[in-house]
């Protein structure tokens, strides 16, 4: 994690009420949160960006689109930024709608700091075990496109359990240099073995 | 020794009252005897001794039992002797005390005729009592031989339908007029100028019973149930009983005024009793039908304030909320000693205090007034803040639109109720649309003048709409199986419109459409 610079997590907030807005950027800001603030769905949809990370806190009456529909329109932008829903209406259907939705959490207001905290760091832990691996498979990513056509075909029938000899006869060249393009792949992807090298290659062809 | 004087003095002066009536009674109801017995076809005063002893205590049976013998001195000069007057008052004494006895642990909860448990009860130990004394009565006399075999048997029948009879007809007039809820019944009945409409013509068909169409009475007795029926279903209990009183005393006069021919008493008294239980029964029905009645309006009543406080809950939270967290950002702000920006906190939670206060009040005032508080309202405005709601409650996938007549007066409605109902109906229609697999869900609100006094305001969506079956029920309670607690919404809903005098109705079509009718401001 170190070696790459931490994403900005920010707390988004979607409130029709502008003192309710107005309060939770006041606590949320002096409890070390970097928020942003939106009055309905349509403007939070307006100035979206796929790129944004963090957590939604939507209300789920809003004028216009509701916060649970305002999570859908999100996902469809492909984006999986996670939703806590807020409600002052505390019943069962509105509940089962944010469930099914799959929010991290469904508050009721009025909610105490901790309940709304620990919502949100909830979000932030999935958000970054989410940035992780996105930006793992971009390393990924970045290595492979470091090999020859050659070497891949090589990477590729490895993956699938080859031994040299018989990579090489299906490639029309000897073992020997197949166990060169094997060294010089290991050395390119930063790898240490050949089980690491199938594991590579696996995540490769997904 | 004062606390046993002053119950002395208590007894005394209760059985210094009861006895002049007892015997009084006797007296008035000692015709047609069986021979110089007492011995006759309407004996109303074991009423009063079953009723003073049900509600005064089974220890007046003594004071009873001496009255019972004092009656029989004064009326008949001891027709059997002193030794038999003595034993067989005893026994009319002790069944009449068995009756209260059982009346009273079985009348639950209280010694009164309010539901028909009660009054089967009532009849079945009246009846089944005044079998025992009537058995025990004439079985003393026929002991001591003063009666014949075969006349001892009519006796027993005599006896038994003249003290069944006379209970039945005169302990419910005690115990309603006991019964301070059924007092108030009385009142009303006594206060009704149909009550003596009523009672005329009671009077009218015993006159042509006995007079007007001649031969036997009991030929046509039978029109005496109409005027019954009427007088119960319009009055319950405290009429019927009333009403029973009045054909008992028009039996007897009629009887007493034919003295010279013979007539079938007891034939007469067992009409009298099966007219008897028709009212009371009918009377019992009535009175529960009312009560249940009205306990469904308290509910309904209670269930509106119900959605009302759900709605103000909601208007409440937000500034809680607000006011919590700017009370979490006071103690952060605290904490990093940056003391000098609470002031401005501090302000804005006062702010949401006036908000939440300012809900408050609406809340309260709506409970102060329990009913309705009518005011003049601007049907644009009222319209506007439906439509307000309404574009909450879509969320996007639904059209609301608004129209209303150029020209419209202002209505005369409770403000927050008819925006219950409005929002209600906005609800409902979105629920509606919800069904609806496809197209744009489109909901209309539009206003017109209904006639001189009322305006008609018809919100129509283009859902799937109700049948003619559905129209009754959707405003039924309790039916619906919404789990948001808004099945209630269309009962509260007509509710809250015919108390303004308005009504709500649904149609039933294509489409959803309900007709809310509300009454304008009158001019001048």
């Amino acid at each position: 994690m170190a070696e790459f610079a931490p994403a900005p997590l920010v707390v988004y907030v979607v409130d029709d009420d502008a003192s309710i807005r107005d309060s939770l950027a006041l606590m949320l800001g002096l409890g070390g949160y970097a928020t942003r603030l939106f009055a309905d769905a349509e403007s939070f949809l307006v100035a979206f960006e796929p790129g944004w990370t963090g957590c939604v806190v939507a209300d789920l009456r809003l004028p216009g689109l509701s916060g649970v529909e305002l999570q859908a329109r999100v996902r469809g932008r492909g984006s999986a930024i996670p939703f806590v829903i807020i409600t002052a209406h505390g019943d069962v259907p509105t509940a089962r709608a944010a469930f099914r939705a799959q929010a991290v959490d469904f508050i009721e207001k009025p909610f105490e700091e901790i309940q709304l905290r620990q919502a949100i760091d909830t979000a932030f832990a999935l958000e970054r075990r989410r940035i992780d691996a996105a930006e793992m498979r971009q390393a990924d990513a970045a290595r492979l496109s470091r090999l020859t056509p050659r070497e891949r075909e090589v990477l590729e029938h490895s993956a699938r359990g080859l031994h040299a000899k018989e990579i090489g006869a299906r490639l029309g060249i000897s073992p020997r240099t197949v166990e060169v393009h094997r060294a010089r792949i290991m050395e390119k992807l930063e790898v240490r073995n050949i089980a690491e090298l199938v594991r590579f290659a696996i995540a490769a062809e997904r | 020794m004062s606390v046993l004087a002053m119950k002395i003095i208590r007894y005394l002066r209760d059985a210094a009252v009861f006895a002049p009536c007892y015997v009084l009674l006797d007296w008035v109801s000692y015709i047609h005897p069986l021979g110089p017995f007492n011995i006759t076809p309407w004996n109303p005063q074991p009423a009063l001794a079953i009723a003073w002893m049900l509600l005064g205590g089974l220890g007046h049976a003594p004071a009873v039992w001496v009255t019972i013998v004092l009656a029989d001195g004064l009326i008949r000069n001891f027709p059997a002797g002193y030794g038999v007057t003595l034993v067989s008052a005893l026994v009319l004494a002790a069944g009449y005390t068995g009756i209260a006895w059982a009346l009273r642990s079985l009348l639950r909860p209280a010694p009164s005729l309010r539901s028909l448990r009660q009054l089967t009860l009532f009849i079945g130990i009246v009846a089944a009592g005044t079998v025992v004394v009537a058995s025990g009565f004439v079985g003393v006399l026929y002991a001591a031989g003063a009666l014949e075999p075969g006349a001892a048997l009519a006796g027993w029948l005599r006896f038994w339908i003249g003290d069944a009879v006379g209970v039945l007809v005169t302990a419910p007039l005690l115990l309603v007029a006991a019964d301070p809820e059924q007092r108030a019944n009385l009142w009303t009945f006594a206060r009704r100028g149909e009550t003596y409409v009523q009672i005329g013509l009671v009077a009218a068909t015993l006159w042509l019973i006995f007079a007007g169409l001649g031969g036997d009475p009991s030929r046509h007795f039978y029109l005496l149930f109409l005027p019954l029926i009427w007088i119960a279903i319009r009055s319950g209990i405290a009429g019927a009983i009333v009403a029973i009183a009045i054909v008992q005393f028009g039996v007897v006069l009629g009887i007493h005024d034919r003295s010279l021919q013979t007539l079938p008493t007891i034939e007469l008294q067992a009409l009298v009793a099966a007219l008897t239980l028709t009212a009371l029964y009918l009377g019992v029905m009535v009175d529960e039908r009312a009560r249940a009645a009205e306990s469904l309006k308290q509910s309904l009543r209670l269930a509106a304030a119900g959605e009302m406080a759900g709605a103000i809950a909601h208007e409440v939270n937000q500034p809680l909320t607000a006011l919590a967290n700017y009370g979490r950002a006071g103690q952060k702000l605290i904490e990093a000693g940056r003391v000098a920006e609470l002031a401005e906190v501090i302000g804005r939670m006062l702010g949401e205090a006036q908000r939440a206060s300012e809900v408050v009040r609406r809340l309260r005032d709506f409970f102060r007034q329990g009913t309705t508080r009518l005011e003049p309202v601007p049907i644009g405005e009222l319209l506007e803040a439906v439509r307000r709601i309404g574009a909450q409650a879509q969320a996007g996938a639904v059209s609301v639109t608004v129209a209303a007549d150029q020209d419209l007066p202002d209505l005369l409605v409770d403000r927050l109720q008819i925006e219950l109902v409005l929002r209600n109906l906005v609800t409902n229609a979105v629920e509606a649309l919800a069904t609806r697999s496809q197209g744009r869900g489109k909901i209309a609100i539009t206003a017109s003048r209904h006639d001189a006094r009322n305006v008609r305001i018809v919100v129509s969506d283009n859902g799937p709409g109700i049948d003619a079956a559905g129209v009754k029920r959707v405003f039924e309670p309790f039916v619906s199986g919404k789990s948001t607690g808004m099945g209630l919404g269309l009962a509260v809903s007509r509710a809250i419109a015919e108390a303004h005098g308005g009504t709500l109705e649904a149609r039933a079509a294509s489409h959803g459409e309900f007709h809310l009718v509300l009454p304008i401001q009158a001019h001048g």
